[in-house]
């Protein structure tokens, strides 16, 4: 548990500023092709200061995390903010003040309950012994175990101070087998949960993982003879998984605020219809449909109590995700999107639970809906742009023939404009799918969750 | 967080703090053990929209411990330089090691001679580096007054770095350098283009950023892509990938088919290839950390402990080296490279690239791609971005939403030309690249 050594310096704030100690514990084990290949325990702590003056910030960060530490890094951050403001004049009024803030908003588990390596191996080797053993057609396997710990304790000049800590846990599979000419096809699939890595992955709930992964070794099995898909525009059944890649970097990243100000294609449609009326999204704080979020954020390092962010309703953008500086230019107000990776990172916009809403339509019917056309199942990434031109590889898809679903196809990238390709969706299922085992990044990595139902769109598709 | 150091980090140099740490894992029961202890400082400039928004001064500090007890391998990393965390994380690495499965491929680095690489001239000119990023956008606004900088950063990177093996190996490093990122897009009202990135590194800020490398082009090809052409069509063709566009083919060839994890799995497809024909004669493409003046930025020395050397990958088309590590060259019986393979270069053609252009009857000249990445197939597809269709010789438009397919290995045969000229980034010397039979496909 860190130790407060920061609300005593508030005393020394002289422009508005935030302090943030954090620690940052990274678990791994990486078993490729039955190698233990990394075994790897890192442990990043420190401090940093922001300091905010004439519309420029300073910034410093220290590893050490003493009371005189403190004072050294806000002594350094605030002569950074003296320089750039001396030096740019940009005269910026102080930030706007976060009303109703006060207090510390505080830990739901308030402790660092530690697990040991031996936990993450054990539970990589026999998730290994059991690929090994039971799938006999694989060329090769990768397994990883993976937990992810960051506390964070923050006190700022005005808003909220809090003090969170939140551990994810990741288990990932790669399964690799050959075509009958020997070209190797590859299938991923990755486990994620937001709690500590003994709670998710232990020995009685291998039976469970097992049904997974039999039905990843059956898709892959049918990747091997896969075929092209034929390249242009087709009529496509996303996933929900697919959907909330979608809702994360093809319309997630062009909707953040400092992106728009960067010139994205979405400063020009507030207000207007850039969806099919079937497509609400917001980016949630901590609460969707009435649950917890994957990935639940209650305060910002910002010190900006999180609320949601509406940013589709029925087809129409609603809003943008935004910092305090950005908020201000727009004259709205911010929701908790700002937030850093590491103690040495600075707050960026970024998203959070962001999800494409379920709709009332059944996911059979969407597939029996297209009479040509392309069911695509998984995603490994995907890219946004600023005109809202998007690409996503697919690891896994099908042919839909006749309103059933065919053979498989091989690796390719499917890839639209968003505010173009979201009119195009004419149905939209009525469940919902979280993913939260991957980082986004921009500049600085970040934990987020996406999500959304299956979606009947057009989509352009690479191929031959 | 621990939070009871000493106030020693400071009286000890970096060499000690490796070998401090080096001999506590000795001491913790390392049968064979090393550290890698780094100290830096960076202070950097961001600008976002225009407008310079931040400053940044931070102390970065690290050190990598590695221990194999009874052939077992653990690692700890830790950000600090105290004593009582480099015993805590020597104690932790140990623990590790002996929780892990024992391989005979894990090993250190046996002793061969131990060197320090020390930059000759330190300037660590901080208000020289906000001169430049001050210049640039600057320059921008008054040249390309349709250019928006979503987010630039300049760094100045100031650090020692040292290397310890329980073998003797001892090595050390100092330099500081100078880099910039800048992403950028074109804007005229509600019209705007792809972002597009680009930077580059110098020993000095003695060079204005808009004239490092293609940057002033690619600003220029940003404004001209205001307006741009759907190819409405699907037909074979032939790109020319830009020394902007890295990672698509080198990246991807050094990942895929020489890196540990692709020849340890089996799954390269060159893994019973050295010595053969797998890429056109015209191409020779080589890791190159130590080729300066072009490549600045090279690792003198290997994390596994060896001193780094500029290793030929594919010479005259035929693969003469993997990119082996000290672990997967034990694990597959074939030698080690002791490279970097970010720090690539390929050597030029014969040909300018105006000829290439004029000798291309309908292709596309290829400054970013964005697509997923590509399996252990070769198979690459994706949309090409802030580039531009070729027709009948020429330079036409600047295109949107056309998408590329083809497989790299297949591709890497049917090298139609390789430019004489070439461009440095600091990190990389690239030439600009012809494949022929590229799959190109419009809306």
């Amino acid at each position: 548990m860190l130790n407060d050594y920061l609300s005593a310096q508030k005393s020394l704030f002289t422009d508005h500023t935030e302090l943030r100690a954090q620690v940052n514990t990274n678990k791994r084990v990486v078993l490729l092709a039955g190698n233990m290949v990394g075994n790897t325990q890192t442990e990043k702590s420190g401090i940093s200061a922001r300091v905010y003056r004439g519309g420029v910030y300073g910034f410093s960060s220290g590893a050490e995390y003493t009371p005189d530490s403190v004072k050294i890094v806000l002594k350094a951050a605030t002569e950074n903010a003296r320089f750039m403001d001396e030096n740019i004049k940009k005269g910026e009024p102080p930030l706007p003040k976060i009303e109703n803030a006060t207090g510390k908003v505080g830990l739901k588990k308030p402790i660092f309950d530690d697990i040991p390596q031996s936990v993450l191996i054990n539970y990589a080797k026999n998730l290994d012994a059991l690929i090994a053993k039971k799938y006999k057609n694989l060329s090769s396997r990768t397994v990883v175990a993976d937990a992810l710990y960051m506390e964070k304790l923050l006190a700022v000049g005005d808003g909220a101070d809090s003090h969170s800590f939140q551990p994810r846990a990741m288990v990932y599979a790669w399964l690799t087998a050959e075509t009958s000419d020997g070209v190797p096809v590859e299938l991923f699939k990755g486990f994620s949960h937001v709690g500590r890595f003994d709670e998710f992955f232990h020995d009685s709930g291998l039976a469970a993982m097992e049904s997974e992964l039999d039905k990843l070794y059956e898709e892959l099995m049918g990747k091997r003879d896969g075929v092209y898909a034929d390249a242009g525009l087709k009529k496509c059944v996303l996933h929900p998984d697919l959907a909330g890649m979608l809702s994360h970097e093809a319309v997630g990243h062009t909707v953040e605020a400092d992106l728009v100000l960067g010139g994205s294609v979405a400063a020009h449609s507030l207000g207007k219809q850039v969806a099919s009326e079937k497509i609400s999204m917001t980016d949630f704080a901590h609460t969707a449909f009435g649950k917890p979020c994957p990935l639940p954020i209650y305060v910002d390092d910002e010190g900006t109590p999180a609320e949601d962010a509406v940013l589709i309703e029925d087809g129409v953008l609603r809003g943008f995700m935004h910092s305090r500086e950005t908020a201000r230019h727009f004259g709205v107000k911010p929701r908790g999107n700002a937030r850093a990776f590491e103690f040495s990172d600075e707050p960026l916009i970024r998203m959070r639970n962001t999800v494409i809403h379920p709709g009332t339509d059944k996911f059979d019917d969407l597939i029996a809906s297209v009479d040509d056309g392309y069911f695509l199942v998984k995603t490994g990434n995907g890219q946004a742009d600023s005109t809202g031109e998007f690409m996503f590889s697919v690891d896994l898809g099908y042919e839909i023939k006749n309103g059933k679903i065919g053979r498989a196809i091989r690796e390719t990238t499917i890839s639209g404009v968003a505010f173009e390709m979201l009119k195009t969706v004419d149905m939209v299922s009525d469940d919902l799918a979280w993913e939260i085992s991957g980082f986004c990044g921009k500049k600085q990595a970040m934990t987020t969750s996406m999500g959304g139902p299956a979606l009947r769109c057009e989509m352009n598709i690479g191929g031959r | 967080m621990k939070t009871n150091q000493a106030n020693d980090r400071n009286d000890r140099n970096i060499r000690e703090i490796a070998l401090y740490a080096t001999e506590q894992l000795k001491k913790s029961g390392a049968d064979k053990s090393s550290c890698i202890a780094k100290k830096m400082r960076r202070d950097e400039f961001n600008i976002e929209a225009n407008k310079f928004t931040l400053m940044r001064t931070t102390f970065d500090d690290s050190l990598v411990l590695t221990a194999i007890v009874g052939g077992r391998r653990g690692v700890s990393v830790i950000n600090k330089h105290d004593r009582a965390s480099i015993d805590a994380a020597a104690t932790d690495c140990i623990a590790l090691a002996k929780s892990g499965e024992p391989d005979d491929a894990f090993d250190i680095a046996e002793f061969v001679e131990n060197k320090d690489f020390i930059k000759p001239e330190i300037t660590n000119d901080r208000d020289g580096l906000f001169a430049r990023s001050r210049e640039y956008i600057e320059q921008v606004r008054d040249e390309f007054p349709k250019i928006i900088v979503e987010g630039f950063s300049a760094t100045l990177t100031a650090a020692e770095e040292a290397y310890v093996n329980s073998n003797g190996v001892t090595f050390g490093s100092q330099y500081d350098a100078y880099n910039f990122h800048s992403m950028f897009v074109a804007k005229d009202g509600e019209k705007g283009t792809s972002f597009n990135y680009d930077g580059a590194t110098f020993t000095k800020p003695n060079t204005a950023f808009l004239d490092a490398g293609m940057h002033r082009t690619l600003l220029e090809e940003a404004v001209k892509s205001l307006d741009t052409r759907m190819v409405e069509e699907k037909f074979t063709g032939k790109i020319i990938v830009t020394p902007a566009c890295t990672d698509m083919l080198w990246g991807t060839i050094t990942d895929n088919f020489l890196a540990d994890r692709a020849l340890i799995e089996g799954t390269s497809r060159w893994k019973d290839a050295l010595g053969t024909q797998v890429a056109d004669k015209k191409l020779t493409f080589r890791a190159a950390p130590l080729a300066e003046p072009h490549i600045i930025t090279g690792p003198r020395w290997t994390s596994d402990g060896y001193i780094t050397r500029d290793v030929d990958f594919i010479s005259g088309g035929v693969l003469k080296s993997f990119a082996l590590g000290l672990y997967g060259a034990r694990k597959t019986g074939k030698p080690r490279a002791d490279t970097s393979t970010y720090h690539v270069e390929v050597m030029p053609g014969d040909v300018a690239l105006a000829d290439i252009i004029k000798s291309t009857p309908r292709g596309i000249l290829l400054n970013r791609f964005s697509g997923g990445s590509p399996g252990a197939s070769g198979d690459i597809s994706g949309v090409a971005k802030n580039s531009f269709l070729i027709e009948n010789g020429a330079i036409t438009d600047a295109l949107q939403e056309t998408m590329i397919s083809f497989n790299i290995l297949d591709a890497l045969k049917n090298i139609a030309a390789i430019s004489r000229e070439r461009v440095t980034n600091g990190t990389t010397h690239l030439p600009w690249v012809c494949l022929d039979g590229i799959t190109v496909s419009g809306k």
